[in-house]
């Protein structure tokens, strides 16, 4: 596909969702869009660090948990919401910058679990100090709008994805990504694997952590764990595993295809999404690494080929 | 006994091995010689089923190796012995010794075997209870090759049995493959001590960059130009 | 002051023995395959569940059907490997322990979700006539189900170390763990022995997940918790040291019950998974015994 047409499609594509509710009003279905759009920015901004510089996270959710919980703090004691963001956003970022230089000894595997570890303690640590549940007063839930919701998912999203196809792009990205292939190299070639991998860590926290502030204004009622719980780091590591890491729509065919699947599922097979969800990623990390992404690549590989051996033949 | 038929062997991406073919008869004892890299011990590994060549064929005694998995073929009767001896460290020189029988054929006669070990390799039994970790190089070296002839192999292929050692202990190491040798048992080995390679086996074949370049009796590569000048300076 | 601080240490060594015997299977797996199972827990819970259901429905005692939930997991084991691991082994040693995990992940996301599903979110526990039953010794309690546990969570251990060390199978483990290259030279079938080792590995998380159920109570999100507990011990205990990692489990309790006793109750978990961090650090590479050569 020609460069000019992807950005046309992506363009009509915004568009669309730009104008969405101005034609739904149902809000159950503006719900759904709001979660796949939450999920997508999710499932991205674990993808720049996960997908593309190789560091599978399950530490994600620490990130996301803390941009909401700054946010609905200083939300609630009477802050602009989007200033709260911003604040909430930053303190994932200093969260970032404090366990990067102890996580990035650990390698491999050891990062994973070291993350694990660390969401794990967050969510217990915020569970214990805030063990009440987070409603929104009353007089917010008088003038609460899904619409405003919904915009605010669309432009972190958007945002997102932008900021992952802006790095993908970028001096920074191909490092990140030589970092990823051979991190020894790498740094034969000049490559500051650290700082590239903090650099990826920090930008990933600051989207999650924004996404975080989003799900904080966006929700009514929740217990101010929850975002934090290891459920939000496996949901987005998997959407990222299916749709294909280390892509830009690998992440978000994923977001639409958990939600959009959990829709119909919840129609059939009662409950039962997270089994074919895991199903599904037992099969891609075992048999489709490159999830949808790659697999699509390679049909249209094959086709090519078979294309140009057919040109060869019809010129003898 | 052993045929290798034109084999390709691939680490990955990278090929190692580029149609080597060689003979093995009964009771020989056979060289592989050349510089480090050349694909001596990718050689032996392939024949022992941990890695599989891409293309060719390997056959022994009639079976076509490349169908027997790895535990099987050393039943068939091939056994090999990998640089540095790799002993199990933690474990006694009894239970390495025991494990060399594990194969269904050589379990049965395991209590035989052993004293048979014990008169080529007497200091193992004086080092039974000793966990092999604590062992010196050269009798790791020894119970690394009276492991292998715990499973009675037809064929024992033995990688570098002299790197590390000190010279005296070489000799009495390249004494007691002769001496197992003479006991009927085929060997495949591969040396860096080309000279003392070459002196004691019947016939050697040289492998450079993954490619066989030469083929002979001991006697006459000794006295080949080229190899002269490259490995015997 | 003393006196409950002696109980909450008591306590503590009780409930480490079964982080003990949890972590043992899952480093067993690790050891032979270097598979880092982390649905470990998981298994654990179907342990539970099974025993609680066998007593629930056949009035069996608990611990008199401890074969039947070994039987189970064994079989349980079985499957999962054919079906899943078995096609990880070909893949080199870094790979296969981050592949082995995120596939891990998978299964445990399956089976806490069936159990869900199954059986609800209820916490479970089993109660028999003498679950209230305990032993006073100079004012510090000592609850007979915790006891008797304590003593098959130590013959179970045991038994996993004869057969290890005295069968002729048991040697080829140990031999594959030490070196499968030279194992598979010894004319040892490896894949039976990964086969084995993962079998017994969730065999020995069913016997763990049984006393649970006895002991404290199971529920379906149990599962990460007590596979985090495990890779604690794990790394605490030292790789193929089945009694340092029985130690391992007892340092892991003790550490837990002196955090609720100074700190408070909710921080047990915290204090676990500082420690976990804190050794990760310090032997960033090392950690699990990964050897060098290792392909």
């Amino acid at each position: 596909m020609k460069k000019n047409q992807t950005l046309l499609i992506a363009f009509i594509f915004v568009i669309v969702l730009a104008v969405i509710p101005l034609f739904i009003k149902k809000d159950n279905l503006l719900t759904y869009l709001c979660m796949i759009l939450l999920y997508i920015s999710l499932a991205s901004s674990w993808n720049i660090l996960g997908g593309y510089t190789g560091q599978v996270s399950l530490g994600h959710s620490a990130f996301f948990g803390l941009g909401a919980l700054g946010t609905r703090l200083l939300w609630f004691a009477g802050w602009n919401v989007i200033l709260a963001m911003l604040v909430g956003g930053i303190i994932a970022i200093v969260f970032a910058l404090l366990i990067g230089s102890p996580a990035f000894k650990l390698r491999g595997a050891y990062f994973t679990i070291g993350t694990l570890a660390l969401g794990q303690i967050l969510f217990a640590t915020v569970g214990n100090i805030f063990p009440q549940i987070s409603s929104l007063p009353v007089q917010d839930l008088q003038s609460y709008t899904l619409v405003s919701r919904y915009y605010l998912f669309l432009a972190i999203a958007l945002l997102t994805v932008l900021v992952a196809y802006l790095i993908a792009n970028s001096r920074l990205g191909l490092g990140m990504m030589a970092v990823r292939e051979q991190e020894d190299a790498a740094e034969s070639l000049g490559v500051n694997a650290f700082r590239h991998k903090l650099t990826a860590l920090v930008i990933s926290a600051f989207l999650a952590g924004l996404a975080g502030g989003a799900f904080a204004f966006f929700q009514i009622g929740y217990y101010p764990q929850y975002p934090f719980s290891p459920v939000w780091t496996l949901d987005s590591t998997m959407m990222a595993y299916i749709g294909g890491t280390g892509t830009i729509l690998g992440p978000i065919i994923g977001a639409i295809f958990f939600v959009v699947l959990k829709e119909v599922l919840s129609l059939n097979l009662a409950e039962f999404h997270p089994t074919v969800f895991g199903i599904l990623f037992i099969l891609v990390v075992l048999f489709l690494p490159g999830g949808f992404m790659g697999f699509w690549k390679r049909i249209r590989a094959k086709q090519n080929k078979k294309r140009e051996s057919a040109a060869e033949l019809s010129h003898p | 006994m052993l045929k290798l038929t034109d084999i390709d062997t691939y680490y990955g991406d990278l090929q190692a091995l580029w149609g080597i073919s060689l003979d093995v008869n009964e009771g020989e004892m056979v060289s592989l010689i050349g510089p480090n890299g050349a694909g001596k011990t990718t050689t032996l590994l392939s024949i022992t089923g941990l890695l599989r060549p891409a293309r060719g064929g390997i056959t022994f005694d009639g079976h076509d190796l490349l169908k027997v998995p790895p535990d099987k073929i050393v039943d068939l009767g091939v056994s090999m012995v990998m640089e540095g001896g790799r002993v199990f460290a933690s474990m006694t020189v009894m239970e390495n010794l025991e494990l060399g029988a594990y194969g269904t054929r050589a379990r049965k006669e395991r209590a035989e075997t052993i004293e048979e070990v014990f008169k080529t390799f007497p200091r193992l039994k004086e080092r039974l209870t000793q966990r092999a970790g604590t062992l010196s190089g050269g009798e790791r070296q020894m119970l690394a090759i009276g492991r292998a002839m715990m499973s009675k192999p037809k064929l024992l292929m033995l990688d570098e049995p002299s790197f590390g050692l000190a010279p005296i202990l070489v000799d009495s190491i390249f004494e007691m493959i002769k001496g197992i040798n003479q006991q009927g048992v085929t060997i495949l080995l591969v040396e860096q001590n080309v000279r003392a390679a070459l002196e004691l086996a019947d016939r050697a074949y040289v492998i450079e960059n993954g490619r066989i370049v030469g083929e002979g009796s001991g006697e006459a590569l000794l006295s080949f130009e080229s190899v002269r000048s490259a490995y015997l300076g | 002051m003393l006196q409950p601080l002696v109980q909450n240490i008591v306590y503590g060594i009780l409930i480490g023995a079964l982080y003990g015997l949890a972590a043992v299977g899952l480093s067993l797996v690790f050891g032979v395959s270097k598979f880092l199972n982390v649905s470990h827990g998981e298994l654990l819970m179907l342990g539970g569940y099974a025993s609680f259901w066998i007593f629930k429905l056949l009035k069996v005692d608990p611990f008199v059907s401890i074969p039947l939930t070994i039987i189970f997991l064994l079989l349980i084991g079985f499957i999962l490997y054919r079906l899943i691991f078995s096609r990880l082994i070909k893949l080199e040693v870094e790979k296969k322990i981050q592949n082995s995990l995120l596939v891990g992940f998978g299964l445990s996301t399956i089976l806490q979700n069936i159990a869900l599903r199954l059986w609800t979110a209820d916490d479970r526990s089993i109660t028999t006539a003498y679950s209230g039953l305990s032993f006073e010794l100079a004012g510090i309690r000592f609850p007979a189900v915790r006891l008797i546990s304590l003593g098959i969570a130590i013959v179970a251990l045991i038994s996993l170390q004869i057969f290890l060390k005295k069968t002729f199978t048991g040697k080829a483990i140990r031999a594959t763990v030490e070196d499968w290259q030279s194992a598979s030279l010894m004319g040892i079938n490896i894949h039976q022995v990964y086969l084995l080792a993962f079998m017994l590995g969730c065999a020995m998380a069913g016997v763990a997940g049984t006393l649970v159920s006895i002991c404290y109570s199971i529920d379906p999100s149990m599962g990460l918790n007590w596979t985090l507990k495990s890779m604690v011990v794990m790394v605490l205990g030292g790789l193929g040291s089945m009694v340092g990692t029985f130690v391992g489990g007892i340092i892991l309790g003790v550490t837990e019950s002196a955090t609720a006793f100074f700190i408070g109750g909710n921080y047990r978990l915290i204090a676990g998974l500082l420690l976990f961090l804190i050794i990760l650090i310090f032997r960033p590479q090392g950690l699990f015994g990964t050897k060098e050569g290792d392909k």
